[in-house]
């Protein structure tokens, strides 16, 4: 047993560890059931990798980062361009949330060069006189026209593009430029585009039903809500590989991973996206088609003993609260939140189904139990048929149970 | 006349653009703040069930969910007509969520957002040749607060100390959200009526034991001297003289100790705090210290017309002593932070709501006259041409209205919030400015305040986590939606950034008719009013000098380091800081709109 001295760490705990198993204390990672239930997916080799991420549901597979494998290995460096359009920035905070790895492992072991991200960088942009001004080292608009100029990098897209008003795309104008002008430009040089968050990937919140939606005409990167015809991709007449990695906000280990991912060549773009992405363009070793959060949700004891919340503050099922969980492809429930210290129903709080292209509509009204979901949740046949029989599955189970207790 | 135009202003939350009229002597003699998104959000909240908003509404911004969850539920727990049932133990949690969301958005402002700004080469320039001493300042600067993917003059630049280590305890706050949230961004638990989960006696621990670690960062990078006596002579001080006099006392001892060999790290006890409040601020620093350069941020981000301006806070923080339920009102004194307003010449009044009035004159919408944000009207531009930047500021410049409280322009945030709350040494600092002929509010007074607060509110979160909440006792009263028909609810409360609140109001079928979130950066980020009066960024930028401590090597057009500091000074969000639009015409009172 070979032991080390971990003292990396801005604190005054010094903490004896095994060597294998160098994790943060005090974050939920040292957790025994957590080790047994990871797999490293970046140390598989890509055919077991393709396999494992089309075969293989969440519910076996987690996926971890073991950073002194990686940083045996030598990368070249990948570039990032990161791009806020209609965003709140949740998702750029969250990928500062990362742990597995976290954001300053990725960047440094993974060599990633995060170029350009407008919430980070130290540049911004200055016109004197209306012209350009400075150097790329002050001034963020000769950056971002230098890199894209330069070619090969990954373009990260982080909320909506504005198609409004009238296809002008002048509801958001970033440095006298529409966003739709930049992320036109940007996504034409690109290598790969991942759309990060439901509003970069779907619209999301951005596109919710309402009077003014059709005006603002807000747009996903290569899908609004379910439709990959109306992405802002298909309405600038170009095409790229995107991979999208929705979720309100994504978490932070799907982004990361899907990066480290690609760097490390277990994902070839374009060659394997059709075999790793759903219809909806999601990893499906995050987004299982056939999984739901509904089956590791750590209520779901009481689901099956038909014990129901029906008024916050419980610790019951939280179906009759309009949980969502049974229509939600992802893997929240295994993975977790934060350092896995939580989720949405471990707090009480209904799954609001954040990860599907309909979000918000298709999971409003948030707080009325959904019987009727399956034909609003994924319009796409395959996995209209897929939902539905999850939702049928679940209205037995609570039809069942209600016969059961004579209700 | 030269036009400086910073756009975008980066490292900020959404999109913003400041352009400014640059004389001769580098001084800003006009300037225009303009949001340059409108996202639409504001509607999609009408003809729904009225408990959503709670959850939807923090994506207004993922920086400080946390507090539009919570004014979200302030009007609907009076929607409800549960405000004054609302269990304590509830409130404790809704406490203690947002302490923690402020401590994590402070810091991430302090360290992420604007820190970086320190190590603008323009310091290099000014402080190097003044010999030993400027160069160990700049050193300490660049040591501290360069960004990630930094270079100057094609040299990569390593990370700054203090940087790099904040990050993984941002991390740390947000996972502290979590365990008692669900999740962050996007916490989960704000609802109606009290709080989704009730934390257990093992949450308390793990909350305890991440309050501890987050300590160790501040006792190691920000704050060298011990933090309970900081807090004792400084917050609890006497009076503002008093707290004034204490910590320049410390930092004078500090001087006398290090400044001799030039050395000014945080080994010696320069901790991020102390050598900001030294070096920042001419008065402090060089007047009062005898230190022989300083940033002279004091000099900068002013008011130069007391009359224009007031500061206004509506006041966060239930009181765990008042028990359940509380006054949707926020009266004066009722919260741990109150409301208030304190004017230009830093009088204090109470805060009346019935003040507010909005403008539309420079934003791009229809004018229908100034009014209440609850008549308030909302027709913006459609056409693409319409939406210029350009025209200056007679023009139509933003997507931000212009509120007004009785016609006066407001600063919203952490000194707004201090000076309400008559605390000792922000108030301290701000008298000592206005008596020696600085103004009040500046630069400096803004950043010493967001620095203060973030003290005040981990102590005051340790009380609430430790002594106050109860695991045993009562997490929510009983709601359900028929409580919710015709009727209207106001949710008053404190965003990291500046006073926030939300107004509901429904149908007979507890249908949502208007939901209206009034948000802080509207009021530090607004254009001009009806009376051509600037808001207060603009009120800041007008008068001072573009260029490093007040143009000591002259005017640097391509380099106006001031207005990035004064700008990321007030934390601005511009993403909240839009509007909805109403093409019909016929809906005005369903108008839903993020001011």
């Amino acid at each position: 047993m070979r032991w080390t001295l971990k003292n990396n760490f801005p604190f005054r705990h010094i903490i004896w560890v095994k060597k294998q198993d160098v994790v943060e204390m005090n974050t939920g990672k040292n957790n025994l059931v957590r080790t047994l239930e990871s797999v490293d997916f970046l140390k598989m080799d890509r055919r077991t990798f393709l396999k494992a991420v089309g075969a293989v549901g969440a519910t076996a597979f987690l996926g971890t980062y073991k950073t002194e494998i990686v940083s045996a290995l030598k990368f070249a460096e990948t570039k990032i361009i990161w791009l806020h359009g209609a965003e709140c920035t949740g998702c750029s905070e969250s990928v500062l949330n990362g742990g597995n790895p976290d954001i300053v492992q990725a960047i440094s072991k993974l060599n990633v060069n995060l170029a350009y991200h407008e919430t980070l960088l130290a540049q911004q942009g200055i016109f004197v006189d209306g012209k350009l001004a400075n150097t790329s080292e002050l001034n963020s608009e000769i950056l971002i026209d230098e890199l894209i100029e330069e070619g090969n990098y990954i373009l990260v897209v982080e909320g909506a593009i504005a198609n409004g008003p009238d296809g002008s795309g002048r509801y958001c104008v970033i440095g006298n430029r529409t966003f739709k002008e930049i992320f036109a430009k940007a996504a034409k040089h690109a290598n790969a585009i991942l759309a990060v968050g439901t509003c970069a990937a779907y619209g999301g919140i951005n596109c919710a039903d309402s009077a003014v939606a059709k005006v603002t005409d807000y747009r996903g990167v290569a899908f609004t809500k379910e439709d990959s015809s109306k992405g802002m991709l298909q309405e600038l007449n170009l095409k790229k590989p995107v991979i999208n990695i929705p979720g309100c906000p994504a978490h932070p280990d799907w982004i990361l991973l899907t990066v480290g991912a690609v760097i490390l060549g277990k994902i070839r773009i374009p060659d394997d996206l059709d075999a790793v992405l759903d219809l909806y363009g999601r990893p499906k070793v995050f987004f299982p088609t056939d999984h739901t959060v509904h089956e590791n949700c750590p209520r779901r004891g009481f689901y099956d003993r038909g014990e129901f919340d029906e008024q916050i503050g419980g610790d019951k099922c939280l179906w009759k609260l309009g949980c969502k969980a049974p229509y939600s492809h992802a893997d929240c429930a295994i993975r977790r939140w934060n350092g896995s210290v939580s989720m949405c129903t471990q707090a009480g709080s209904p799954c609001i189904a954040c990860v599907e292209p309909g979000f918000p509509d298709a999971a409003r009204p948030l707080y009325v139990e959904a019987e009727d979901k399956g034909v609003l949740l994924g319009a796409n046949i395959d996995t209209l048929s897929k939902v539905a029989v999850g939702a049928a599955t679940v209205a037995a189970g609570v039809h069942a149970i209600r016969r059961m207790r004579g209700e | 006349m030269v036009n400086v135009t910073v756009d975008p202003l980066t490292r900020i939350e959404g999109h913003l653009r400041l352009s400014t009229e640059v004389n001769s002597d580098g001084i800003i003699t006009d300037a225009q703040s303009s949001c340059l998104m409108f996202r639409g959000f504001e509607r999609i909240l009408q003809n729904q069930d009225p408990r959503d908003a709670a959850l939807l509404v923090q994506r207004i911004c993922g920086v400080c969910p946390t507090s539009h969850s919570l004014a979200a539920a302030g009007a609907l727990d009076q929607l409800f007509g549960v405000a004054e049932s609302v269990p304590k133990d509830a409130l404790v949690a809704r406490n203690i969520n947002q302490a923690l969301n402020t401590i994590a958005s402070h810091a991430t402002h302090i360290y992420v957002l604007w820190g970086p700004d320190l190590a603008n080469p323009a310091y290099r320039d000014v402080l190097t040749p003044l010999g030993e001493t400027g160069s160990a300042v700049w050193k300490e600067l660049l040591g501290r607060f360069a960004p990630i993917s930094y270079k100057l003059d094609g040299v990569p630049v390593p990370v700054g100390s203090s940087y790099l280590a904040a990050i993984p305890e941002k991390k740390r706050l947000q996972e502290a959200i979590a365990v008692i949230g669900g999740k962050m961004p996007h916490q989960v638990t704000s609802y109606p009526g009290g709080y989704t989960y009730k934390p257990t006696i093992a949450d308390i621990g793990k909350l305890s034991s991440y309050y501890l670690q987050v300590m160790d960062f501040v006792s190691k990078y920000t704050l060298r001297v011990s933090f309970e006596d900081w807090i004792e002579n400084t917050y609890k001080a006497s009076s503002p003289q008093k707290a004034v006099s204490f910590v320049l006392e410390h930092l004078q001892g500090l001087v006398d100790k290090t400044a001799g060999s030039n050395n000014f790290t945080r080994e010696v006890g320069w901790g991020d705090a102390e050598f900001y409040a030294a070096f920042g601020s001419e008065l402090v620093g060089e007047t009062l210290l005898g230190l022989p350069a300083s940033l002279k941020h004091d000099r900068n981000g002013g008011y130069s017309d007391p009359s224009k301006i007031a500061f206004l806070a509506y006041g966060a923080f239930y009181k765990p002593e008042n028990g359940d339920g509380y006054d949707p009102n926020s009266p004066a004194g009722d919260r741990f932070q109150t409301s208030g307003i304190v004017t230009g010449n830093l009088e204090y009044q109470n805060f009346d709501a019935s003040k507010i009035t909005e403008s539309v004159a420079h934003s791009f919408f229809e004018d229908s006259g100034d009014l209440h944000p609850s008549k308030g009207e909302t027709f913006p531009v459609t056409s693409p041409e319409e939406i210029s930047y350009e025209g200056g500021s007679d023009s139509r410049y933003s997507w931000s209205k212009a509120p007004r409280y009785g016609g006066v322009p407001c600063e919203v945030g952490p000194l707004a919030r201090l000076l309400a709350m008559k605390e000792p040494l922000v108030t301290g600092l701000a008298l000592a400015f206005a008596e020696n002929g600085y103004s009040a509010a500046n630069t400096y007074t803004r950043m010493m305040a967001r620095i203060q607060e973030t003290a005040i509110i981990a102590n005051e979160l340790l009380k609430w986590v430790t002594v106050d909440y109860d695991p045993n006792g009562k997490i929510a009263v009983h709601t359900d939606l028929s409580m919710a028909k015709d009727s209207q609810g106001m949710g008053l409360w404190e965003a990291p950034r500046g006073a926030l609140g939300h107004w509901v109001s429904t149908d007979s079928n507890s249908k949502v008719i208007s939901y209206q979130p009034v948000v802080p950066s509207t009021w530090n980020l607004s254009p001009r009013d009806s009376a051509g009066v600037p808001g207060p960024l603009e009120q800041a930028l007008i008068g001072s000098k573009i260029s490093a401590a007040e143009n000591a090597l002259g005017v640097d057009y391509a380099n106006p380091v001031n207005i990035l500091h004064i700008g990321r000074s007030y934390d601005p969000c511009s993403a909240c800081a839009v509007h909805t639009i109403d093409l019909t015409g016929k809906n005005t009172p369903r108008t839903l709109r993020i001011v």
